[in-house]
């Protein structure tokens, strides 16, 4: 062994440098593909972990497919992940979630990203993303403000479209909720709760301006604080004022808590989430008996239980030890249209930028296994389905099993 | 429903948020009359207790909803849970000041205050690793057995809570006025040079504060757990914070104080929430701290006394 002194270690270097300096291939001949990156910020800590895992799970699995196949000829899709899920926050953290925009925006090798799970996130990556024309293709963030045109200077503000969905949003979500309440479960005195966040705040708006519509009569509205542990004040004081349904805007740090003490004080009232408790947390985090009966809704075509895709949810479920949800689907199908993406900018023989793959994101017609997906100038969904579940444990299966213990009831009504 | 049974129904909860947050003050009282030091780890010893009591009614098989005990299966695994819980987070509460505190004793300034808040971070995260961060199911093996008072309802865990704390904390005054450690700890807060010098163990007592108040701050732990029928990494600090303001409320340091100050913070909290709109309940319970202070700046109940150093 030769030994290395300090000055044959100079020697070295000076070579390398000489060699860098005038060009020579240190490189094999036969080039390795070329490596690009795709991000996926979701949050991994905090309330809504377990749905986030499920997220990943599903973009994780599009993007090991398409390296395995070889599906972008001479590139490799690298993964970098990030959590903007704080211990301090308890949930998503929207200043996380601008610094894990940064992250992905000041990294060349990223060429677009999927994420993130939650709308007050989004608010806080889409300006990022935007200037740095980094396209997003969120699986589940519904809030309308973050694609709307009105509010294109405060998300937008680098002009194109960046922050794609492959699920609608809840200008539909909760209306078409609020019509299933008033047409189908003819609710006629309704109390709404919110979780004081971007997601919860919007959806319970928007619902509760169709209930109203629907002639539905609104005893009230109040913020939950959901790090808070006690609801029962609240609950005690809605109670007082007899409702005959209850429907709560948010995400399951406050949900958990809601479902709980609601069951214990207002048991036998209609009560009903969006896409924020349709969770796996609402069945084993608030658990039996207080989750049955909760209606749920989700942005998206119902698929889990589509015969069409039974292989697929087969190859989840074993690779993942733990079952799809329909935001599974969602983060798998956004994978697709980005790899899709990729592989025609990849090839017209460019380089394969991120405002290339935007570009190639935005005119994308693509079959997924939610149906075709397509994309308004907005970066929203041209499909709109919002589908209704209601949860009733099935005890054949075990209690955070999504697919068999909510029960799919039908897409909402379209106003 | 009426007013007055609405106004009953808040008393009633607002009396069980009280008595937990009562419970987690005594902790910060007793250690802070002796070393005059805020003890931030207490916040997560809570948390912890709470997760110690899941793991041991999950160890006597009671798990889920559904598992409902009467009569005496049913007080006795409570008092295994509490004996449990307790014994841990005393254990725990000594353990800490043994390796993170004393070595700082002597030193001046905020030193040991921030080793506290380190230890709370850190078995924060421990939890946060270990279980995982979303909301954990709390087995509730009481039976739901409901007394309606006019339109109010009481329910039995209510109860529970209300007498667990009562008697923790006619034990806990009892065992400060009467016994000789206790008699001992009192000596030390008065004057700790003083009372070593009239043959006072300091490290004895400072150990029993420590043990005493973590013991407690695990009992609430436990009642949050069967009383919310969930747990999860974070709630230590919400209550925490509001135990502390139960406890500066009272008058820092002050046994009497930490009760009523608990006990006043939880009806704040059940009234804002029903009159004014709960988003405002951390104003509310804040300011009226800010305005005991500014016009009795020693709390309710406590004396000030003249600078020890």
């Amino acid at each position: 062994m030769t030994k290395i002194t300090r000055r044959s270690a100079a020697q070295l270097f000076a070579g390398a440098a000489a060699a860098t300096a005038i060009g020579v291939r240190i490189t094999p001949a036969h080039a390795a593909d070329k490596e690009v990156t795709v991000g996926i910020n979701l949050p991994f800590t905090g309330a809504d972990a377990e749905s986030a895992t499920r997220i990943k799970n599903g973009a994780v699995l599009a993007l090991e497919d398409a390296n395995a196949k070889h599906e972008v000829k001479g590139y490799k899709i690298n993964v970098m992940i990030l959590d903007d899920g704080t211990a301090t926050a308890g949930q998503y953290d929207p200043a996380q979630a601008a610094t894990n925009a940064r992250k992905m925006a000041s990294d060349r090798s990223v060429v677009a990203a999927i994420g993130p799970q939650m709308s007050g996130s989004g608010k806080a990556m889409a300006p990022i993303l935007s200037q740095a024309d980094l396209a997003t293709i969120t699986p589940s963030s519904t809030n309308p403000d973050i694609t709307d045109p009105k509010f294109a200077a405060q998300y937008r503000p680098g002009g194109k479209a960046v922050y794609f969905r492959t699920v609608t949003t809840d200008a539909y979500q909760g209306p078409n909720m609020a019509n299933y309440f008033a047409e189908t479960l003819k609710a006629k005195a309704l109390y709404v709760l919110d979780d004081s966040g971007a997601y919860g705040v919007g959806i319970a708006d928007a619902f509760q301006a169709q209930a109203q519509k629907k002639g539905i009569k609104i005893l009230g509205r109040d913020k939950l604080d959901p790090k808070a542990a006690d609801y029962t004040a609240v609950m005690t004081k809605i109670k007082s004022l007899n409702p005959d349904s209850l429907y709560f805007g948010g995400v399951m740090q406050a949900g958990v808590k809601v479902v709980k003490q609601s069951y214990d004080i207002l048991p036998n009232i209609i009560k009903a989430g969006g896409d924020g408790v349709y969770a796996p947390e609402l069945l084993s985090g608030a658990g039996f008996p207080a989750a049955e009966g909760w209606y749920a809704t989700n942005a998206s075509p119902h698929m889990t239980e589509d015969t069409k895709i039974e292989d697929w949810v087969k190859r989840y479920t074993t690779k993942f030890g733990v079952g799809p949800d329909d935001y599974a689907i969602t983060a798998y199908d956004g994978a697709l249209v980005i790899i899709d993406a990729i592989k025609r900018v990849a090839a017209t023989g460019k380089e394969v930028t991120r405002s290339a793959v935007r570009d190639a994101i935005q005119s994308s017609t693509l079959n997924t296994l939610q149906g075709q997906i397509k994309f308004d100038e907005n970066g929203d969904l041209v499909s709109k389905v919002v589908s209704i579940f209601q949860v009733k444990r099935d005890t054949r299966f075990p209690a955070d099993d999504m697919i068999h213990n909510f029960r799919y009831i039908g897409v909402a009504p379209q106003a | 429903m009426t007013t007055a049974d609405l106004l009953l129904q808040q008393v009633i909860n607002g009396l069980s948020l009280g008595a937990m947050y009562a419970l987690l003050a005594l902790g910060f009282t007793l250690v802070y009359g002796i070393l005059e030091l805020i003890n931030f780890s207490h916040f997560n010893v809570f948390m912890l207790g709470s997760f110690v009591g899941l793991w041991t009614l999950q160890a006597m098989g009671i798990s889920g909803q559904s598992v409902v005990l009467y009569g005496l299966p049913l007080v006795g695994v409570l008092l295994v849970a509490f004996a449990v819980v307790m014994l841990f987070s005393g254990v725990l509460g000594v353990v800490i000041e043994r390796i993170s505190l004393r070595p700082l004793r002597n030193v001046k300034g905020p030193a040991a205050m921030i080793t506290t808040i380190g230890v709370s971070y850190i078995l924060f995260n421990i939890i946060l690793l270990v279980v995982g961060a979303d909301s954990k199911n709390f087995p509730n093996p009481l039976p739901a057995v409901n007394f309606a008072i006019g339109g109010a309802v009481l329910r039995l865990r209510e109860l529970l809570i209300w007498a667990v704390s009562l008697l923790l904390m006619a034990t806990l005054y009892v065992f400060v006025q009467r016994s000789r450690l206790g008699k001992a700890m009192r000596a030390t807060a008065q004057d700790a040079e003083a009372a070593r010098m009239m043959g006072v163990e300091v490290d004895r007592v400072i150990v029993t504060a420590f043990f005493l108040g973590s013991a407690l701050a695990g009992a609430g732990g436990l009642i949050f757990g069967l009383y919310y029928n969930f747990t999860s990494f974070i709630i230590g600090f919400t209550a925490g914070l509001r135990a502390f303001t139960a406890a500066v409320l009272g008058g820092i340091g002050n046994i009497p104080g930490a009760m009523v100050g608990g006990v006043l913070i939880g009806l704040i909290e059940a009234m804002g929430g029903q009159f004014i709109a709960v988003e405002w309940t951390d104003v509310i319970i804040f300011s009226i701290l800010v305005l005991v202070l500014v016009f009795k700046p020693a709390g309710l109940f406590g004396t000030l006394v003249p600078n020890k150093s």
